[in-house]
């Protein structure tokens, strides 16, 4: 090990009570947070417990990454993709996540759409972040798709695509391995869970009180436009400034269904929900809507939400605002 | 027939009823009456019924849905646990063995920014997240001899599909142990590799765990992203939404415990894992 030492002199030393834990997973930069000790254990054998949890809720990102990840040609998801027509038996997690974005795409009426994965992979987020390759399907896919397009059967847990399309699970995953992490680590009453931005904040943060979250700046990097406080909630933010498309100069992350193209109504939507899951895919849906449409869908589905159109107009629902 | 119609129908009705009753002292009284109940049940049928309608279109097929989807949520999160719990067990297991490994090289805190890690320390947790992404200012870059070597040859592969390909498509870098796939010759070397990634924000260096040939861990062992000290926002005139929070002036500068929206550059992170890995291979 080359690395160079740690200077610290500048940052609180974490209590003793606390595990800070961050490795590179799902494209993005995921912390574990935990406050406080687990209750029937002292000393050592406390401290490991401790970090085996933490362990533990690492390892579902892992497990839900090679699942359902788009980058790896051997993925679940990416198996499931050549097989057209024929229902194909998959895992829980690819089952429920997929009869979660159906649900989700049903409810937004199709704002969010799970099947854009090769639009995407077309538009060029087709790199494997840790590797740096590239993928590229060969896929008949000359008609559009939509997420109609996918039946599932519960009973036989399979999945049917009725066409030639790739499931492009990027926020339901990511926030699906939040919220299994935060049920990994209810034992502690004190916890934060931070992946690239989508969070999950348990009980309090080590100064006591609800966990204090800055909503980023989406135009000026390292700056925060807002700040809500929050606990056992979820928090996700969704930007135009992720992730550009390697070949589209204007290209982010957030793809319109209907069009095929980014969605640009507005620069950032985070939305507060009790899972996740939940609130990615609805900051996904919202930022396709844009700002008029997407605080409806929160009042509809009884979530808050803060949208930021492009030219940096705040639009909230009120329970956000009593976020503050 | 919106509602103002048939109120105004209702009231002119009721006046009418009246003054039949008032003019016909024979038959007018009971029939002014009719004519007033009428009225009556036309302006009650306007108000009640039509807002209860109102309210059942806006609360309860939303609480359904909403209901719905938090449920469905909820209830996926439930089988995926209950189901992994046997199910991936024997991963867990291999995550454990693995700890060993990741202890000197995982628990670099990535998130907080003072360059390096404790890679020594096993139990010592990393720097504490109040630290978060934030505090970046300070943070000076060190002069290590890997980094101008890397951002050159990170564009070049990364820039190309001709990337270094040392492993099939097929051969999943993470828990690659346990791929079926036994046949896929990797060209790692073990070893930690540490490579730079740039974008305009600063670099990030990565450090890769090549174990038994596959890559077993990947981590950012520093992140010198260049951030602007203004982490209190200007106020946007007329949001309807407070100034920075209060707490946040008071406690004089960068004290939120997390960020939300992603705050690192994904992509110079790839370049930093790519730069690590084709040392890898040499």
């Amino acid at each position: 090990m080359h690395l160079p030492m740690q200077s610290s002199q500048h940052y609180p030393k974490p209590q003793s009570n606390e595990v800070v834990r961050t490795v590179a997973l799902m494209g993005t930069f995921v912390t574990v947070h935990v406050v406080g000790r687990v209750a029937g254990y002292k000393g050592e054998t406390e401290r490991t417990e401790r970090e085996r949890a933490v362990d533990r809720a690492l390892d579902w990102f892992y497990k839900i990454e090679e699942c359902c990840t788009r980058f790896e040609a051997g993925s679940e998801v990416m198996r499931l993709a050549t097989r057209v027509g024929v229902p194909v038996p998959v895992s829980t997690i690819l089952f429920e996540a997929v009869q979660f974005a159906l649900a989700v795409a049903e409810a937004t009426e199709g704002a969010f759409d799970p099947t854009v994965g090769y639009a995407m992979e077309s538009l060029g987020f087709n790199r494997e972040y840790r590797t740096g390759q590239t993928i590229r399907t060969a896929l008949d896919s000359n008609f559009p798709v939509s997420y109609r397009d996918v039946r599932l059967d519960a009973d036989s847990q399979t999945i049917t695509l009725h066409r030639p399309l790739i499931l492009d699970l990027g926020a339901v995953a990511k926030g699906l391995a939040v919220d299994l992490a935060a049920r990994e680590l209810q034992s502690f009453e004190n916890f934060a869970i931070n992946a690239g931005g989508d969070l999950y904040l348990g009980g309090c943060s080590p100064s006591g009180g609800p966990w204090s979250i800055g909503i980023r700046h989406p135009r000026n990097d390292g700056e925060l436009i807002d700040s809500i406080r929050v606990s056992n909630r979820a928090v996700c933010t969704s930007g135009d400034y992720e992730k550009r498309a390697a070949n589209e100069e204007q290209g982010h992350h957030i793809l319109d269904p209907h069009t095929g193209t980014s969605a640009n109504g507005v620069a950032s939507v985070t939305v507060i929900a009790r899972t996740a899951m939940l609130a990615d895919a609805l900051a996904t849906a919202a930022f396709v809507l844009g700002s008029s449409d997407g605080i409806q869908l929160f009042h509809r589905l009884g979530v808050d939400g803060l949208i930021i159109s492009p030219t940096l107009e705040l639009y909230a629902t009120r329970g956000f605002r009593e976020c503050h | 027939m919106d509602k103002s119609t048939l109120l105004l129908a209702a009231i002119i009705l009721a006046v009418f009823g009246a003054s039949v009753a008032a003019g016909h002292p024979h038959w007018g009284t009971f029939t002014g009456i009719a004519i007033i109940l009428l009225a009556a049940g036309l302006a009650a049928g306007t108000l009640p019924v039509h807002s209860q309608d109102f309210a059942e279109e806006r609360t309860s097929p939303t609480q359904r849905i909403s209901n719905g989807l938090i449920t469905l949520s909820s209830a996926a999160i439930v089988a995926i646990y209950a189901a992994g719990y046997h199910r991936t067990s024997p991963a867990a297991h291999r995550f454990d063995s693995q700890i060993p490994q990741q202890r000197t090289s995982a628990t670099i805190a990535i998130a907080t920014p003072p360059p390096g890690a404790n890679p020594g320390s096993a139990a010592a947790p990393p720097v504490s997240s109040s630290a978060a992404p934030a505090i970046k200012k300070n943070t000076k870059r060190p002069s290590t001899p890997s980094r101008k070597a890397a951002p050159s040859s990170a564009s070049d592969s990364a820039g190309s599909s001709s990337a270094p390909s040392p492993a099939s498509l097929t051969n999943p870098p993470i828990e690659a142990a346990a791929a079926p796939a036994g046949a896929t010759k990797s060209a790692y070397k073990d070893g930690v590799y540490l490579g730079w990634g740039s974008c305009r924000h600063g670099d990030i260096e990565a450090s890769v765990t090549i174990q038994d040939g596959k890559i077993a861990l990947v981590a950012i062992s520093q992140c010198l992203t260049r951030y602007s000290c203004g982490w209190i926002a200007p106020k946007i005139p007329g949001a309807g939404l407070p100034d920075l929070p209060s707490q946040v002036v008071e406690r004089q500068g960068p004290k939120v415990d997390y960020v939300s929206g992603a705050t690192e550059s994904s992509y110079a992170f790839a370049d930093a894992v790519v730069a690590a890995l084709s040392k890898a291979t040499e």
